[in-house]
């Protein structure tokens, strides 16, 4: 017997690759694809920072209603903020956006309207609520 | 019998290979980690933000959830904004003023939870907040109303 194992010394592969070939399989099946997450910067206004920006005369307001996007006293849609926004954006990127926000509005037209911005590079984001 | 046994010393290894395949995959499968977020949270889409990447998330960073109920939520322990201050305060102490403050908030969440957590954190003197948004949905997963 002892004979034998050293004439014939190396593994048989076979059953290991076979194993390995399910694990692959098993975790290619079962895997799942995560989403990825981007962030938003956004300013709070500070108290004592208000007066200095009145004086800035390059300022947007952006009103986040329970309902949508107002923008210059009227309602936009998403398509009509991207548009205006980018108009604003051709000007000045240094553009000061004044997000007001109201109390029961909902979150995603907050992010929407953050994203516009970010999207045309308007780095002065401040969010309001009312 | 004695004699066979030191002619073949050699353990058979194939069945302990074939045991221990079958402890990983065993505890691969029912490996759940411990949930660190509120699962419950769906994000709008934020596809021109900054992705969050490891670079973006250093060990200072803090994650403040927001669920659609505006339960506020931190390694999903539900919490209220007072802690969140306190929260803050800690992390102040220990990192000073430069760390990240992200804000998973439902898109759902009314406005006025998310205030209370961004009042919270502007009392501590936290002005600049970061909101968590979707980049790119590769899980497939959509919003549902």
């Amino acid at each position: 017997m002892a004979k034998k194992q050293y004439e014939n010394p190396q593994l048989d592969m076979t059953p290991m690759i076979d194993v390995v070939f399910e694990l692959i399989i098993f975790f290619v099946v079962t895997i799942k694809q995560e989403d990825l997450f981007s962030k938003l910067n956004a300013n709070r206004p500070q108290p004592n920072d208000k007066p200095v920006e009145k004086v800035v005369d390059e300022q947007i307001e952006i009103q986040v209603g329970a309902n949508g996007l107002v923008y210059n006293g009227r309602g936009v849609t998403l398509k009509e903020l991207d548009r205006n926004i980018k108009q604003a954006a051709s000007i000045s990127k240094k553009t000061t956006v004044l997000l007001q926000c109201a109390l029961d509005s909902p979150h995603r037209y907050l992010v929407d309207a953050l994203d516009v911005c970010n999207k045309y590079g308007l780095q002065n984001l401040s969010v309001f609520s009312m | 019998m004695a004699r066979k046994f030191t002619e073949n010393p050699s353990l058979d290894m194939t069945p302990m290979i074939d045991v221990v395949f079958e402890l990983i995959i065993f505890f691969v499968v029912t490996l759940k980690m411990a949930v660190e977020k509120d699962e419950t949270i769906q994000l709008e889409d934020g596809k021109h933000g900054i992705e969050l990447t490891a670079d973006e998330l250093p060990p200072s960073h803090l994650v403040i959830d927001i669920a659609k109920n505006g339960r506020i939520s931190m390694c999903n322990v539900t919490i209220t904004p007072d802690v969140v201050r306190q929260r803050i305060k800690d992390r102040k102490r220990r990192w000073g003023d430069k760390f990240p403050i992200l804000i998973r908030a439902d898109y759902r969440a009314k406005h006025k939870h998310v205030k209370a957590v961004m009042d919270a954190c502007t009392t501590e003197g936290m002005w600049k907040l970061s909101f968590v948004a979707v980049y790119d949905r590769k899980s497939g997963k959509q919003l549902t109303p």
